[in-house]
């Protein structure tokens, strides 16, 4: 479900020859907006931060780690910086651009924007996950493990993203693939498969804790099936791909930090942090890229960046124990997911692209009947510009996840 | 050190004619119209019989492995079967898809006869390696249980595999310089060496204890360096011992079964159960290696209607690095890649540039005899033509692979003479 119009595949007029004989030097990337992104992390990191070093006694055997895998991820935030202009020229080169839909009409329009800088953060990614590794753990730790299975299936989502970007393989083939790069999580994941019932039901159903063995395992298959494609179909705005992940990373961090600071158990510890250092990384390089994708977008992330995102916050969820949780930090990708039904199952007429349609003249978009949260928004809200747009439903996400929070604490006593 | 000329690179412009038309060709012509010349099924029958022939009966017959081992090996295999047949059935399907974004080359080997005017699809490689992929993943379930030890070594084998074919890819679509060719392969490397648990120690050969003064010496980490750049090695040789067809993949069939040979036979002639554990992992690596290779190698055998791209021969060489690694035995694998250090020795002084280097050092090919005859370039490929006179493609291929098992072969003399002086 690209949400941008791919040139090389769809025009059947030939491109001139001019661009690929064009010196890629002449290629100047806009500046990324360094501004923005300051913003942006200061309000998305320093609850996390503050919760970590200073509201909560953390030992420092735990906060020396998770303080050193920051300090890599940010460095790989410099990095991340540095290689997308770099990138993008490759890019442009090899004909892998798309034309901004939301910008028909306009100059802006007419801009080959490149695709797919999703493998610059993917890479970064695996390789400050990788060094971190001599930092924390010795040879013969357990979480080993763990920690190469879960690399080893970030690594073939990135693969297969970018196989995806550059051969556009059927969309079959697109819903398939991802099961198998989420074995190497199962297999690795050695932890319970109960789940809690509700005290509620606790007398219908007759149990207290339901062992649900390789059902459990299923579950997790499809939620990181579903995080690996929910990310996907809830795009097509300028940043809202990136956007969205990182206020779900940061709501990853703050649950992580609040259970580390509220749980004496150093097992359940020891999975948090687990999950904290997958998803540092992952908020570091997403925020370098969102300076360049913030609106108006100089580069586009492909479905190489969807797919990582969704799958390593899968990844965090699962093998830190908390996947219910993410569900619900999910509520707005499902929502949306539920309202793509009827045109994904073919019952409703599904055109190529499900955006809203942009007047060049007001700038507004309008809502479509498509079935997604960014139309039924537009339909409800009014028309919007497409910054604004993104913001409404980046502070949507947000308040999805506050609400989950709230929800933990409520249901605290009453749930478990 | 791609061979194959790629039309959307050229630095020279084609005349503005002709990039049109060819995009009229592509662009009109109906997917389905393309096809791809049929698998070279009896040419691969004959490669596979006299490959694994020696490896199955030393398995099955020969040694006795016990039978939980053994079980093991063949369920293995059996998956590494069903990759041959998947990878056969996926690269007609990938070459279209390969072919609609641009990515072809053309077979420099013949330029100047009709087959040098046909696109060939570059980067088969990918199917190969996503294929791998999966036939490793699931074998874990037949194989491991949840607390088994193996797990960690497993799972760092996968991502470091895992992120050199990611790097292969991103490589073959983006071409990136040959600087960072060099170092992100090192990076790839890094979780192999974290999980690497083994000895680092090296036993020091009989006649040299009176000089050195000890018998086993450790080199800690040192010796992960060594394994770093045997992987850095193994990644790259491969891509430059290359340029004709089927020489790629041939060359790492050949090291393959090499590979399964003395697996087969370490594990027939020792006790230790680490030992075997060890021999039995690099086994359950190379198979499925073994068996998807051969299916690209269907299409890839002169004449190529296929090319593997980098993303296949960095694969390739990192898979081998890595089963030799925690298979413990990287100093025999080293004695199996003389043909590649024979050739990366030959070359050293054109890639540092006191020789000057072109951008291919292929032979020359003449178009009215069919032969290539060497040029004054450093490779194995152009030496070999001088020493023993111009050759058609593919019996100089032969002669080539001929030589790589001689040279496996030469190992388990060596080892075999050197078992009691050596160690």
């Amino acid at each position: 479900m690209t949400a941008r119009k791919r040139t090389s595949s769809l025009t059947n007029q030939p491109p001139p020859p001019k661009p690929t004989i064009a010196p890629a030097e002449d290629f100047r990337l806009a500046p990324p907006k360094l501004g923005v992104i300051f913003v942006i992390s200061a309000l998305l990191c320093s609850l996390y931060l503050y919760l970590l070093c200073f509201h909560y006694n953390v030992d420092s055997e735990l906060k020396r780690p998770i303080l050193i895998n920051a300090g890599l991820s940010l460095v790989g935030f410099f990095v991340t910086l540095k290689l997308i202009p770099v990138a993008a020229r490759y890019v442009l080169r090899r004909n892998m651009f798309g034309f901004d839909i939301n910008k028909r009409g306009t100059p802006q329009g007419d801009v080959k924007v490149p695709e797919s800088l999703g493998i610059v953060v993917g890479i970064v990614f695996l390789i400050v996950a990788i060094i971190f590794q001599f930092f924390n753990f010795t040879e013969d730790s357990l979480w080993l493990v763990e920690y190469n299975a879960a690399l080893a299936s970030i690594c073939f989502m990135i693969l297969l993203g970018f196989v995806d970007d550059v051969l556009d393989v059927p969309w079959r083939v697109k819903l398939l693939l991802p099961s198998f790069a989420t074995l190497p999580l199962l297999m690795a994941y050695a932890g319970h498969t109960t789940i809690v019932i509700p005290k509620p039901l606790v007398s219908y159903v007759g149990l207290e804790i339901l062992d649900l063995g390789r059902i459990y395992k299923l579950y997790m298959a499809l939620l990181a099936v579903f995080c690996t494609n929910s990310i996907n179909i809830h795009a097509g705005l300028n940043g809202l791909e990136i956007g969205q992940t990182v206020v779900i990373a940061a709501a990853i961090l703050i649950h992580n930090v609040m259970q580390i600071g509220a749980s004496v158990d150093s097992e359940l510890r020891q999975a948090h942090a687990f999950s904290i250092y997958l998803t540092q990384p992952l908020m570091a390089t997403s925020l370098a890229m969102l300076a360049y994708n913030w609106y108006p977008s100089a580069v586009f992330v492909g479905d190489t960046y969807t797919v990582f995102a969704g799958m390593t916050m899968a990844v965090a969820g699962i093998l830190g124990h908390f996947s219910e949780t993410l569900l619900i930090f999910f509520i707005p990708q499902v929502l949306n997911f539920l309202l793509s039904l009827p045109q994904l199952a073919g019952i409703v007429k599904c055109p190529r692209h499900r955006l809203p349609k942009f007047d060049p003249a007001t700038g507004l978009l309008t809502g479509t009947k498509d079935g997604t949260l960014v139309n039924v928004y537009l339909r409800i809200f009014g028309r919007k510009s497409e910054k604004s747009l993104c913001v409404h439903l980046l502070v949507f996400q947000a308040l999805a996840c506050a609400f989950c929070f709230l929800l933990r604490h409520f249901l605290a006593g009453w749930y478990k």
